[in-house]
C-alpha cells in the first residue's frame, strides 16, 4: 500500500474562508478519490499531523449514477467516484464546483438545476395514476435517443465547465436543454413542446450558449449535448419565425398542465 | 421586457456578424484587392463607392449600425463569460476563447481604423486614395497594427460562421460541424494570405513610387 | 389533512403523488436530493405479467413465482395484489415517459430474470431505477409547482411525534445544512427509507443506506419483521469503497456462470439446474457461488469469484441492452466485459426484512405507515430480481390511498394535538444531538462501522452458523460499549456530518443486533437463511414471521403465522420445472391417497 498527497480546499461555511488543507493517505488496490475521503473520515489528520474536522462531501451510490459525488478533481470536473487513483496524477487537488453556492468544503447546493428543470416543464403530462392502458407506441430509434438523455443524472459537471455559467449570467446550462429535447422527443410531452422551446427562448435560455462544447466533453454520461443544442437552436428559431409569421392562435390557449 | 427580447437580441447578435457586417467585409476586401491591379485600378475601386449616392445611407444603415450593434452587444457577451481555458484545455474551448479574445482585438482596431481613415477626414478633408493608404501604411508601427487586427477580424469572422451555423441549427451533428470547420479553415488561410500580400504591397508602395 | 413522507425513493415519491393527485398537501423529507435516492442503482428491470411473448404467463404465474422465490415465507394476499396491479404499474411508468427499451413495433421489450421461465421483465436498458426515479421525480416536480408537494431535502428523519394514545402525529427532521431540528406536523407519517446496507459496509447499497429511519421506528415501538433475510446477490464487482452490482439481466440476455474445472470451463448453474439454468432465485445462485468457491475451492484463483461471461454474444447487441452495467465493469474493473469474461462474487444487496405493515402498510403504531425497501411484506425469505422496483411502486400506490382513508376516520387531526407532545420528542432528539456533540473519547465512529461491517458479512451472510453469529452478537455488544467513549472530531454547528453519522451509527447497532437475533432464533433453512446446522426448510415449526419489538436490552422476539391461504407451499426446485414439481407432487399424493385408501 503506498501513500498519496491530497490537497484539498476546504471552506467551514459560506461565509468562511476558504483555505487549503492537505493530507497523506494510503491507497488501498482500485481505490478511487471517495475510498481517500473515507480514510480520512476514519482518520482525520492532516499533512503536518494535526487533528482536524472529517472532510465533507456528497456523496451516494459510488458508482456513477447518482449524479452527488460531482467535485473539481485536478481543475477538472468529474464525478470522484469514478476517478480512480491510479489513473489521476498527483497530488490529487480537490476543490468543490465553483458555478453552485458552497456549503461546506466539497459540499456544493444545487438545488438551482432543479429550479431550472421547473422553468422548462421538465415532465410528461398525465392525466392521473387510474389505469389508463399502456403509454404511446415509440419507436425504437426515439427511445434510443431519449434514453441517452434521461441517463442525466443532474450531476453539474456540464455547468461548471461552460464558460456562460456564472454569476453574471442566468443561463441554465447544458442539462436543461437535453431535458427539453427529452420530454419534447416523448409523444405526450410533444404535445406540449411549444411551450418548452418557449421557455428556453426566455431569459437563461438556449440563446446564451457560446459554443465552447465543453458540456459534451466533461458529461459523465457521454449526452451528445452539442447536437443537441444545435438541434434545439434550429427548433427554437422556427418556432420564433412561425408565431411571428402566423400570429397567436385564436381561442384559448391549451397550457401544458404547470 | 428583457427577458422576451434576449433570445431576439442574441440571435441578432449572431445574424448581424454575418449579415451585414461579414458580408461587407468581404466586399470591402474584394475592394481591396484592386490593389493587385496597380494604383489606378485601387482608386478606381474605392472611388466607386463613394460615387454612389447610396452611400451615406449604406454606411450608415447597413453598415454602422449592425457594427456598433454587434460590437457592443458582443462587449456585454463577453464581459458576461467566465473563461476556463486553462481547466479545459479542449480545442474547442480554446476556439470559443480566441473568438472572444479576437472580438476585443477587432473592436478596437475596426473603431480606430473606422476613425482615422473614414470620420477622421470628414473634418480634415483628406482625399481618400492609394499614395494617402500607402503613405499611413509606410510606418511600421501602423503596418504591425493592421496585420494584427486584420487576422484577428478575419479569424473572428470565419470562426463566427461556424459558430453561426450552429447558434442557427443548421450544422447539428458532429460531422457537419467539423466539415463546416474545415472550410472556415481554409477561407481564414486564404483571406489571411491575401490581406497580409495586399497589405504588405500598399506598406511597401510608398517606397516604389519614389 | 396534511401528509409526511419520508424517503424520495420510488416508494416515497409514488406516495406523494397519489396524495397529491388527491389535493392533499405533501411534506416531503429525504436525506438526499430525491434524485439521488438509491432506486437510482437498480439495473436490470421491472416485473409485471404482460405476457406478449406468447408464453402465457399471468399475475397468478408471477404470484407464484414470486412466493417460491421467497421461500413461502410472504403473507400471500398483499403479493397476490403487487402482482395484479403489476401490469398496469408498468403501464402507467411507460405513460410518464420512463424510455422503456422497445420492441421493432415499438411496444415494451420484456427480458427473462431469475427465479422465472419467462420474460416478464419491462426494463430501460440496464438503468431501469434510474428511470423509474427520474419520472416520478419529474412528476413530483409537478406537483411541486402546484404547490401541493414541498420539499425538505438533505434533511434527516430523526423520530415520530408519537402522542398520549400512541398514535403518530408527526415527526422529528433535523435540516443537515443549517443543523436546524424542528417537528413536523402531520396526519401520517409514511416511511419509505430503504434497507441498510450500510450495516454490512461494502455492499451494492448505497452510502447513505443505513437504515436509521427505520431503527428508530423499531426503537419506538414498531415490530422489525424477518430482519435475518438479508439478500447476498450473486454477482457484485469489487472496490475498495463500496461493492458494484453487476445486473442478473445480463444472465436475463444470456450472460453465463462459469469456472475452471480439470481445466475446462465448468457451466456449474448450468449443470445443477438445467430447468433454470443461470436464472435461478439469487439465494440459490449464491450459494452455488459460494459452494464453487468454498466447498470445492474452484474459485478464480481460489478465491470467492466465478466468471459471468457474455462474450459468446453479439457484441452490439449486449452493449445496446446492458450499457450501463457494463460501463460500470469497465469502470470499475477496467477490462472489456465483451472480451474478457466478467469476474464478480456473491455481495449484499438487499434486505427482505423490515418494519412490520399490516395489509394497509401501516406499522403496529397507527398513523405511522411504511413502504418499499424499509419495509418486510412483499418478498418473503427471498426476493426475486426485478421485484424490487414493482413491490417499491405498489407499495407507493397502495400507502398513498390506505393514508386517506384512515385520516378520514379520525376523530382527532394532528392539529388538535397538543403542541407538548411535538415539544417533548423534539426536547429528547436536541438533547440527543448535544450529547453526540460533547463526545470526545478515544474512539472513531467510521472504524467502529468497519468492524461491525466485517463481521456482519463475515458471518451473517450466505452461511450462517450459531457459533458465528452467537460470536457476532458479543461484537455488537462490545461496539455498543466502545460508542459511550467515541469522539466527534466535529463539533461545529453547520452542515456537521460526523455528528449525523454517529447518530445513524447507534441505529445501525440496533438493527445489525435484530439481524442477529433473529439468524439465531430461527432454527431451519429458508431462502435467504441458510444454517447447515438445520439444512432444510420446516415449515411445520418455522413458516412463522420473526417479528422483533425493541427492548433497551437487545430485541425480543414473537413469532406470527404466515399467511397461506392462496397456494400451498411446494417443495422448492429449481433443477427442473414448476410443473413438473407440481405432477410429481400430485403423483406422490394419489399414491399416498390409494394407500390410504387401501
Amino acid at each position: 500500500m503506498s501513500d498519496v498527497i491530497l490537497k484539498i480546499k476546504r471552506q467551514d461555511g459560506p461565509n468562511s474562508r476558504p483555505y487549503w488543507e492537505e493530507f497523506k493517505v494510503p491507497v488501498a488496490p482500485k481505490a478511487n478519490v471517495i475510498s481517500l475521503l473515507l480514510e480520512i473520515q476514519r482518520n482525520p489528520v492532516n499533512l503536518q499531523g494535526k487533528p482536524t474536522t472529517p472532510v465533507i462531501w456528497d456523496c451516494n451510490c459510488l458508482e456513477e449514477v447518482c449524479g452527488a459525488c460531482s467535485m473539481v478533481i485536478n481543475g477538472v470536473a468529474r464525478q470522484a467516484c469514478a476517478a480512480l487513483v491510479d489513473t489521476l496524477s498527483k497530488p490529487i487537488v480537490l476543490q468543490p464546483l465553483s458555478k453552485f453556492p458552497l456549503v461546506r468544503d466539497l459540499m456544493v447546493d444545487r438545488q438551482k438545476m432543479f429550479e431550472n428543470l421547473k422553468k422548462i416543464k421538465a415532465w410528461v403530462p398525465i392525466d392521473g395514476t387510474y389505469y389508463m392502458g399502456p403509454g404511446p407506441k415509440v419507436a425504437p430509434s426515439v427511445q434510443d435517443e431519449r434514453y441517452l438523455i434521461s441517463c442525466c443524472m443532474t450531476c453539474g459537471c456540464c455547468m461548471e465547465a461552460c464558460p456562460y455559467v456564472n454569476p453574471k449570467s442566468n443561463y441554465m446550462g447544458p442539462t436543461c436543454m437535453a431535458q427539453v429535447k427529452l420530454f419534447n422527443a416523448h409523444p405526450t410531452g410533444a404535445m406540449y413542446k411549444d411551450e418548452r422551446l418557449d421557455a428556453i427562448a426566455g431569459d437563461g435560455g438556449i440563446a446564451d450558449c457560446g459554443n465552447a462544447q465543453n458540456c459534451e466533453r466533461v458529461c459523465p454520461k457521454e449526452i451528445p449535448l452539442v447536437s443537441i443544442i444545435a438541434e434545439l437552436n434550429r427548433e427554437t428559431a422556427f418556432r420564433g419565425f412561425n408565431r411571428w409569421l402566423k400570429g397567436k392562435p385564436k381561442g384559448p390557449g391549451l397550457a401544458a398542465p404547470g | 421586457m428583457s427577458q422576451k427580447y434576449h433570445y431576439l437580441a442574441r440571435r441578432l447578435h449572431s445574424f448581424t456578424g454575418i449579415f451585414p457586417v461579414g458580408i461587407f467585409l468581404c466586399v470591402h476586401l474584394c475592394i481591396n484587392s484592386f490593389i493587385f491591379k496597380g494604383p489606378e485600378a485601387y482608386d478606381w475601386a474605392i472611388g466607386l463607392l463613394e460615387r454612389s449616392p447610396l452611400t451615406p445611407y449604406i454606411e450608415v444603415g447597413l453598415i454602422g449600425i449592425p457594427i456598433l450593434y454587434h460590437a457592443l452587444y458582443g462587449v456585454w457577451v463577453t464581459y458576461i463569460s467566465k473563461t476556463n481555458i486553462f481547466q479545459y484545455k479542449y480545442f474547442r474551448n480554446w476556439m470559443f476563447y480566441l473568438q472572444r479574445f479576437t472580438a476585443i482585438v477587432t473592436f478596437l482596431f475596426v473603431f480606430w481604423h473606422i476613425y482615422v481613415l473614414r470620420i477622421a477626414r470628414i473634418f480634415t478633408g483628406t482625399e481618400m486614395d492609394f499614395a494617402t493608404i500607402a503613405a499611413w501604411l509606410s510606418d511600421p508601427t501602423i503596418y504591425i497594427i493592421y496585420i494584427i487586427g486584420y487576422l484577428a477580424a478575419v479569424f473572428h469572422f470565419c470562426n463566427g460562421i461556424w459558430s453561426f451555423l450552429i447558434s442557427w441549427g443548421i450544422t447539428i451533428g458532429s460531422e457537419a460541424q467539423n466539415f463546416v470547420m474545415c472550410v472556415c479553415t481554409l477561407i481564414f488561410i486564404a483571406l489571411g494570405v491575401v490581406g497580409i500580400a495586399g497589405l504588405t504591397l500598399l506598406s511597401k508602395a510608398v517606397v516604389l513610387i519614389r | 389533512m396534511k401528509f409526511i413522507v419520508v424517503g424520495g425513493g420510488l416508494a416515497g415519491l409514488m406516495a406523494t403523488i397519489k396524495i397529491a393527485e388527491k389535493g392533499e398537501n405533501v411534506d416531503l423529507i429525504s436525506f438526499v436530493h430525491v434524485k439521488r435516492s438509491h432506486s437510482v442503482c437498480a439495473q436490470g428491470g421491472i416485473n409485471g405479467a404482460v405476457n406478449t411473448k406468447g408464453e402465457g404467463d399471468s399475475p397468478w404465474n408471477h404470484f407464484d413465482d414470486t412466493l417460491l422465490g421467497g421461500d413461502y415465507l410472504a403473507n400471500q394476499p398483499p403479493v397476490l395484489g403487487m402482482c395484479e396491479a403489476a401490469p398496469g404499474i408498468i403501464y402507467l411508468m411507460d405513460r410518464m415517459g420512463v424510455p422503456f427499451t422497445r420492441t421493432p413495433e415499438g411496444n415494451l421489450d420484456f427480458r427473462r430474470f431469475g427465479g422465472t421461465l419467462v420474460h416478464r421483465t419491462a426494463f430501460s436498458g440496464s438503468t431501469t431505477g434510474q428511470q423509474l426515479l427520474y419520472a416520478l421525480d419529474e412528476q413530483v416536480r409537478y406537483w411541486e409547482t402546484q404547490g401541493k408537494v414541498n420539499k425538505f431535502e438533505d434533511w434527516d428523519y430523526l423520530s415520530a411525534v408519537i402522542d398520549d394514545n400512541g398514535v403518530c402525529r408527526g415527526c422529528i427532521a433535523q435540516d443537515m445544512k443549517t443543523m436546524e431540528i424542528r417537528s413536523f406536523q402531520g396526519d401520517a407519517v409514511i416511511l419509505c427509507t430503504g434497507g441498510l446496507g450500510a450495516v454490512y459496509g461494502k455492499t451494492t447499497n448505497s452510502i447513505i443506506n443505513t437504515g436509521s429511519p427505520a431503527s428508530s421506528a423499531y426503537q419506538q415501538g414498531v415490530y422489525y419483521a424477518n430482519p435475518e433475510m438479508i439478500q447476498i446477490h450473486p454477482t457484485c464487482i469489487g472496490g475498495d469503497d463500496k461493492l458494484r452490482l453487476i445486473s442478473e439481466g445480463v444472465r436475463g440476455d444470456g450472460g453465463r456462470l462459469w469456472t475452471y474445472k480439470d481445466g475446462k470451463p465448468w457451466f456449474f448453474m448450468e449443470e445443477w439446474y438445467p430447468a433454470y439454468g443461470n436464472l435461478v432465485s439469487r439465494d440459490v445462485a449464491s450459494r452455488g457461488i459460494f459452494k464453487v468457491c468454498r466447498e470445492l475451492g474452484l474459485g478464480l484463483d481460489g478465491g470467492d469469484s466465478v466468471y459471468l461471461d457474455v462474450t459468446h454474444l453479439e457484441p452490439d447487441w449486449i452493449e445496446k441492452r446492458q450499457h450501463g452495467v457494463l460501463e460500470i465493469y469497465r469502470k470499475f474493473a477496467g477490462e472489456e466485459p465483451t472480451k474478457v469474461p466478467m469476474k464478480v462474487f456473491p455481495a449484499m444487496h438487499y434486505s427482505m426484512g423490515g418494519m412490520w405493515v399490516d395489509y394497509n402498510q401501516m406499522t403496529n403504531i397507527p398513523g405511522l405507515f411504511a413502504a418499499g425497501e424499509c419495509e418486510y411484506q412483499y418478498h418473503g425469505a427471498n426476493r426475486l430480481g426485478a421485484n424490487s422496483l414493482i413491490s417499491c411502486l405498489y407499495a407507493g400506490t397502495v400507502v398513498g390511498d390506505k393514508v386517506m382513508e384512515y385520516c378520514k376516520g379520525l376523530k382527532k387531526t394532528s392539529s388538535d394535538v397538543s403542541s407538548k407532545v411535538f415539544d417533548a420528542e423534539m426536547a429528547r432528539q436536541k438533547a440527543g444531538m448535544d450529547k453526540i456533540l460533547k463526545f470526545n473519547g478515544p474512539e472513531n465512529p467510521y472504524v467502529l462501522k468497519d468492524e461491525m461491517n466485517n463481521y456482519m458479512s463475515t458471518y451473517v451472510g450466505v452461511v450462517r452458523t450459531t457459533k458465528q453469529l452467537q460470536d457476532t452478537d458479543k461484537k455488537l455488544l462490545e461496539l455498543m460499549e466502545r460508542y459511550k467513549k467515541l469522539g466527534v472530531y466535529d463539533t461545529g454547528g453547520w452542515s456537521n456530518r460526523t455528528a449525523i453519522f454517529i447518530r445513524h451509527l447507534w441505529n445501525m447497532f440496533e438493527l445489525a443486533r435484530g439481524i442477529v437475533g433473529g439468524s439465531l432464533l430461527r432454527k431451519e433453512s429458508r431462502g435467504a437463511h441458510y444454517m447447515p446446522e438445520y439444512p432444510n426448510r420446516d415449515d411445520e415449526n418455522w413458516l412463522k414471521t420473526t417479528k422483533a419489538k425493541w427492548t433497551p436490552s437487545g430485541p425480543q422476539f414473537s413469532l406470527e403465522d404466515v399467511d397461506i391461504s392462496l397456494v400451498k407451499p411446494r417443495v422448492r426446485r429449481y433443477d427442473v420445472t414448476k410443473d413438473q414439481v407440481i405432477k410429481e407432487a400430485a403423483e406422490k399424493e394419489a399414491a399416498s391417497s390409494k394407500e390410504g385408501a387401501k
